[in-house]
């Protein structure tokens, strides 16, 4: 692997002002600055499910696995086993994260597996062409769902905060918060969990979003404490269209790695 | 001469626990010994128990009728009723399992220092020795059993320890499992072994999970291998299409248990051959090959990783609980096979056809490449495996009667065919299906096949493969959930010997 050029020649098949974009370019940019402090490409990995998201992996030039949907976290729970200085990157969208892998989001949490897991929630099925997904909005049409979306939708971050994530945090897809998070999570000794609220331009548009952010940095929320990161969360229910919808770190604590507990032959 | 023993009480009272200690003892006195074990899904109370089938001559099934009955119940005299000899011993103690043992020992003129040591590796060992003493002073009865003297070498193995001897001995480096009957044991096995071998176990929230961080240690150039049943297995196959597509090696311990969902959890069958052979979407290759006996589950085991290492294919070593349970007592060592990793980091693995930069592309073009590289792999696999001991065959080599079976039945026909006018073929790679086995079908007049199961996989496979088709009249199928007694299939075969 050529170890300057970060992205492959494939031709992106993403629609014209797809926010995967901005992913792919914060991602890009992240990598290029960590190889030009000295990393090489072997030392990552891009570990990819099945969706619109996915074809983040063939866009980058980086060793992985473009694994089944649902699957991104055990993958990356095996391969950081085997090499645990190793960092890897999951890409999933909210149909692999939420709906058809959702067990694997909540114990990898648990687990507490040290890699970034970057989950691009567009609140749609996009690539079979926008059917709902857990997080789609309550009334919400498509061809499947004629009558509406009849059952609210799930708050994954809430859900991560219970299921014991060590980094739980939530950014808009675009291309500095997309670097800033990356090197935050990269800090972080242990899971991170990353939602990317990014509109689907053809089927989940943008539904003001951008208005009802704002920075918890900004409102000094203190991230080691559980109980208020769970208040945060609450304050954004995937449906509403008038709430404040809190972007940036939630929650960051510090336990040790699965792969730490399980490579340690010794007893507790 | 065939003497039975059968070891009965509830579940918790160790039936199980006592048979491995007797069975141990007659190894050490010389004896050669079968034991398999019954129990039901359960923790506690019921009715399991084991059969101990021993001899001065090599043996590897059961004899249902009993000599010597281990009551450590009231129910296994009714329940066993039938099956008890006129003359059967009873051992009837239903408080102190150590108690029956010791009695045991000495009606069956077994060493009490053999019984000591035994328990010296269990815990209690005070209150256990002094209840053993007592039952071996208290006993008066001793059978007169043939003179056997200590044999060098001879050991006892179940099923499940040849798996894992075989994986810890081919580098295992990941074994991930979500625990299920009866592939369990080899998770317990390599569990017990952790803390003094290279590999690490990991349970997993369920068998997607568990056949995943396989595949995720395997693109990194580790050796991982995961061990299920069939509903976890069921669970797996998508992963399974993964690994052919991606071209990860990955090695599937398959064992197998009778009836479709959850059936009947705690028996044996051999009904996914088919599934073994089948599942998983698409067209992509593997390899598949049945043990007969624990030496054959670690040379399989060993075998496995070396072919799923060289050809980047999923691998399944397909067993079921009569193998993977039952203790056989052996001489001989397991030959292993030394595998080498391929796959080197940085590496690119996609589920989708791709390029060969492996970013992913389904023009007609590529795919037919892709099917034809796998193609290409499949022809030189089945020809490497085409030297390889892809069947056996024992018994009478010229006879013109031929009995067909494959993996756990292995036993029970090779304790029948003793003496008869007979040969038996035992398929041991049933994915490739080597073509030498055509021939020597061809050989015999008269096929008879044996299986464990009521639609008979293997006559279909044989069909598909060689064109011959296996009279209904000469299939003999068992499909109770219980293994094949020697009496009972001895009198199945001779009926249909020509």
């Amino acid at each position: 692997m050529d170890n300057k050029k970060v992205r492959t020649d494939a031709t992106i098949t993403w629609c014209p002002g797809c926010f995967n974009f901005q992913v792919l370019a914060g991602m890009q940019q992240f990598l290029e600055e960590e190889i030009r402090k000295g990393k090489k490409k072997e030392d990552f990995a891009i570990v990819a499910g099945i969706g619109c998201h996915a074809k983040i992996f063939d866009y980058l030039d980086m060793p992985g696995i473009n694994t089944l949907h649902g699957r991104v976290p055990p993958t990356c729970l095996g391969m950081k086993l085997a090499n645990p200085s190793l960092n890897v990157f999951g890409f999933s969208g909210d149909g692999d994260a939420y709906a058809e892998g959702l067990e694997h989001t909540i114990s990898i949490a648990r687990y507490n597996v040290n890699f970034k897991y970057l989950i691009h929630n567009n609140q749609v099925f996009a690539l079979t062409l926008g059917e709902p997904s857990p997080v789609t909005e309550l009334g919400f049409k498509d061809t499947t769902n004629p009558f509406g979306v009849k059952v609210p939708s799930m708050n994954p971050i809430n859900l991560l905060l219970a299921a014991g994530a060590t980094f739980v945090a939530r950014i808009f897809a675009e291309v500095s918060q997309v670097k800033e998070i990356l090197k935050e999570a990269t800090k972080h000794k242990g899971f991170a969990f990353i939602e990317i609220i990014q509109p689907c331009p053809v089927f989940h548009q943008d539904a003001g979003y951008k208005e009802r952010f704002y920075d918890l940095k900004q409102v000094r929320h203190d991230k080691t404490n559980l109980k208020a990161a769970m208040e945060k969360a609450e304050e954004f229910d995937y449906s509403s269209k008038a709430s404040k919808i809190p972007l940036g770190i939630f929650y960051q604590v510090s336990r040790p790695t699965f792969e730490e507990l399980k490579l340690n032959k010794s007893h507790n | 001469m065939r003497y039975n023993i059968l070891c009965g009480g509830p579940a918790g009272q160790g039936p199980n626990f006592i048979a491995n200690i007797i069975s141990k003892g007659l190894v050490e006195k010389g004896f050669y010994v079968f034991s398999s074990r019954e129990y039901e899904s359960r923790i506690r109370g019921g009715h399991n128990y084991n059969i101990i089938t021993f001899s001065d001559k090599p043996l590897y099934s059961n004899s249902i009728q009993v000599d010597i009955l281990i009551a450590l119940d009231d129910v296994s005299e009714v329940v066993h009723k039938d099956n008890l000899k006129k003359n059967v011993l009873i051992i009837k103690e239903e408080k102190s399992n150590v108690l029956a043992a010791g009695s045991a020992f000495k009606v069956l003129g077994i060493d009490f220092s053999i019984l000591d040591s035994e328990l010296k590796n269990q815990g209690n060992y005070n209150e256990n020795i002094s209840e053993a003493k007592k039952g071996y002073a208290a006993e008066n009865r001793i059978l007169n059993l043939p003179k056997v003297s200590k044999r060098k070498g001879l050991y006892i193995w179940a099923g499940n320890d040849g798996i894992s001897f075989g994986a810890s001995q081919s580098g295992l480096d990941f074994y991930y499992a979500y625990p299920m009957t009866p592939s369990t044991g080899v998770f317990f096995k390599l569990a017990l072994e952790e803390s003094s071998s290279k590999y690490v176990t990991v349970q997993l929230e369920s068998e997607i999970a568990v056949v995943n961080a396989a595949i995720g240690s395997a693109i990194m150039g580790k050796k991982a291998m995961i061990g299920t049943s069939g509903g976890g297995f069921d669970l797996m196959t998508e992963s399974l299409s993964l690994a052919g597509g991606a071209e990860v090696p990955l090695v599937m311990y398959l064992a197998q248990r009778p009836g479709p969902a959850t059936g009947a959890a705690t028996y044996t069958a051999q009904g996914d051959l088919n599934m073994a052979r089948h599942s998983g979407h698409g067209e992509f290759i593997r390899v598949v090959s049945a043990p007969g006996d624990p030496i054959e589950c670690a040379a399989l085991t060993s075998q496995s990783f070396y072919l799923t290492q060289k050809y980047q294919i999923p691998g399944i070593i397909l067993s079921d609980k009569h193998l993977a349970d039952s203790i056989f007592s052996l001489t001989e060592k397991p030959s292993i096979v030394k595998s080498q990793v391929k796959i080197k980091w940085p590496a690119r693995f996609t589920s989708y056809e791709s390029d060969k930069d492996k970013i992913a592309n389904s023009s007609g073009k590529n795919i037919i490449l892709s099917v034809q590289k796998r193609k290409e792999k499949y022809l030189k696999l089945e020809k490497e495996i085409g030297a390889m001991k892809t069947y056996s065959i024992y018994g009478k080599k010229d006879s013109k009667n031929m009995v067909i079976g494959w993996g756990s039945t292995k036993g029970a026909i090779l304790d029948s065919i003793k003496g008869l006018d007979c040969k038996f073929i035992q398929i041991i790679y049933l994915e490739p299906f080597s073509k030498k086995i055509k021939e020597e079908l061809k050989k015999a007049k008269n096929l008879i096949l044996v299986e464990n199961n009521s639609n008979s996989p293997l006559s279909s496979l044989i069909a598909e493969k060689t064109g011959i088709f296996i009279e209904e009249k000469n299939k003999i199928l068992k499909y109770d959930g219980r293994p094949f007694f020697y009496e009972a299939l001895l009198s199945e075969i001779k009926k249909r010997l020509k």
